[in-house]
């Protein structure tokens, strides 16, 4: 398909069941290059099951093709060494290691000098400073927020190609919530493609380019958010 | 009531055994931590550690020294191939964790009859690794193995402390056992990780047996009392830090010389039984466990 190659990644008729529950039903989406796309949906439609499915964190039957290269064969951590780098749901951090260990680890796939990986560690305590600040603290004992700023960072510290996010702003404080949004759409400026899931944040629709809906396990729209006028518009996907 | 001289000589004893032990519980929280497997071959290690050396020493004429090297190396590939041919195909079945440590114990069993019929089931010995001694002060007689076992088990742990905390590798390996799913989608190759743990912890398991088997013996079956020993140790020590591991077999290792003392050998087990039973039902954390977590 023609079509794939100027996609970043393409998914077609993804699908993953839990025992006999069909979660997610065959679905296809893609990410071009540059670009920020948001997937919405409410509790339970699926959203977390389609990422883990694309990360291959479960078994999961379709076609994925990332920068043009047929890669449904292969395993989370080879996807990861393509530049597939996911923030997963909770974030998954290391509990007991320090924020930096934590962020050394974002690394562990790129080789390379002291030197590479400091820069790499300037570059993420530029954008979230707070993180600089708490180096040497251990990750379970800070806030929400740091948390969630130090998972994003790590992700970047792998320097990824296509970012995924799985609600990041869950249970923040909207002004730490529109703090990392805002550093994403900066990153995305920047040029990293981006797939976020969120569930409700107005801004990650301000953000991003392209919207799916998502519901009960599949796609019920797809269009571009200058399209989206209003809420409403989006209630009547969701329960459409 | 003992004597001092009675009561110092059974704390020597006591350490040096309790060494051992520590050793045997890092294999077993090595494999534990990467994986949530406890791993009951582990003991068989320290039988093969023993038996491997002494078949180089006596049959080869290979220095002791060497023997235990190749002996090490021989025993981290058997728990290569335990991992490849036993757990690997059951992990990726998504196996419950309960058959694959079902599957440990026969891998245990089948060792053991594989040696049997092999090297046969002779106890089996060799000297200490330095002739002479004991070391007498006052009454109580330290022998000479005792040192070996004290400066390898404290030069392992040092080296293990530093693997685990500054290299590339040992860093993985914490963070498969923190989080395997955030490990995966970092890069980390998750089952290889597994690969280096079941390596690392027969290793041990075969050190344990090489430095022991001057001061008790070698035979096919004590892969299970040196295992129970390990697995309480490793309790003990929360299944933590290599350094919690050790001390964790230090203390089984003492209590249990001192019970020796002050009841007669056949307390042995029953002491040990009750401080693992004291252990579960008061510390499930082990002795350790709630203090490093804060740290
Ligand atoms: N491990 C599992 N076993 C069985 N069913 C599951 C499992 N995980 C999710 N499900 C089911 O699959 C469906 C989709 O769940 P999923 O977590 O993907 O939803 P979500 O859109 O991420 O929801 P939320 O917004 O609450 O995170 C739900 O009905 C859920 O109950
Ligand atoms: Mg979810």
């Amino acid at each position: 398909m023609s079509a794939d190659t100027t996609h970043l990644i393409a998914v077609k008729d993804l699908a993953a069941s839990y025992g006999h529950i069909e979660a997610l039903r065959p679905t296809s989406l893609h990410v071009a290059p540059g670009e920020f796309v948001t997937i919405l949906g409410p509790n339970g439609a699926g959203k977390t099951t389609l990422l883990r499915a694309i990360t291959r964190l479960i078994p999961s039957k379709g076609q994925i093709t990332f920068n043009g290269k047929d890669v449904s064969g292969l395993k989370t951590h080879d996807l990861a060494e393509l530049g597939i780098i996911m923030v997963m749901e909770g974030r998954g951090l290391f509990g007991e290691m320090s924020v930096r260990e934590n962020l050394q680890l974002g690394a562990y796939k790129l080789s390379g000098s002291p030197a590479d990986m400091n820069r790499r560690l300037d570059k993420v305590f530029t954008l979230f400073p707070r993180l600089k600040e708490r180096i040497d603290q251990m990750s379970s004992s800070m806030s929400g927020g740091e948390q969630q700023m130090l998972a994003v960072g790590r992700a970047l510290m792998a320097e990824p190609k296509l970012l995924i996010l799985d609600e990041p702003s869950l249970g923040l404080a909207p002004r730490v919530a529109t703090e990392i949004l805002s550093t994403l759409g900066a990153l995305n400026k920047e040029g990293l493609g981006i797939l976020l899931v969120e569930q409700k944040a107005p801004l990650a629709l301000k953000l991003a380019q392209r919207v799916y809906i998502l519901s009960s396990g599949s796609v019920r729209a797809e269009l571009p958010t200058h399209e989206i006028k209003s809420h409403h518009d989006l209630a009547r996907y969701y329960f459409s | 009531m003992p004597s001092v001289a009675e009561l110092s000589q059974s704390l020597v004893n006591g350490v040096g055994i309790g060494l051992i032990y520590g050793l045997i519980a890092i294999g077993f929280s090595v494999i534990y931590n990467a994986s949530g497997i406890v791993n009951f071959a582990q003991g068989v290690f320290v039988m093969l550690g023993g038996m491997f050396a002494h078949t180089l020493l006596t049959s080869y004429g290979i220095p002791i020294w060497l023997s235990a090297i190749i002996s090490t190396v021989l025993v981290a590939a058997v728990g290569v191939l335990v991992q490849i041919f036993v757990i690997n195909p059951m992990w990726r079945r998504n196996a419950p964790l309960f058959a694959i440590i079902l599957a440990t114990l026969a891998v245990q069993l089948l060792i053991e009859q594989v040696i049997i019929l092999t090297l046969g089931d002779r106890p089996r010995t060799y000297p200490e690794f330095t002739a002479g001694g004991p070391l007498k002060i006052g009454t109580v007689a330290i022998p000479y193995q005792f040192f070996w076992v004290l400066g390898v088990g404290a030069l392992l742990v040092f080296a293990l402390t530093q693997f685990f905390n500054r290299t590339r590798m040992g860093r993985a390996l914490r963070a498969c056992a923190q989080n395997r799913e955030a490990a995966a989608l970092l890069g980390i190759p998750v089952e290889r990780m597994l690969i280096v743990a079941f390596a690392l912890s027969a290793g041990l398991g075969a050190v344990a047996g090489i430095l022991i088997t001057p001061t008790q013996y070698t035979a096919y079956l004590i892969g299970t009392p040196f295992g129970i020993n390990g697995f309480i140790a490793a309790i003990i020590g929360g299944f933590g830090s290599p350094v919690a591991g050790l001390v964790g077999g230090v203390l089984l290792g003492v209590i249990q010389s001192e019970a020796i003392v002050f009841f007669g050998a056949g307390f042995r087990n029953i002491i040990s039984l009750t401080v693992l039973l004291v252990v579960l039902m008061y510390f499930p954390k082990g002795l350790f466990g709630g203090l490093e977590k804060k740290a």
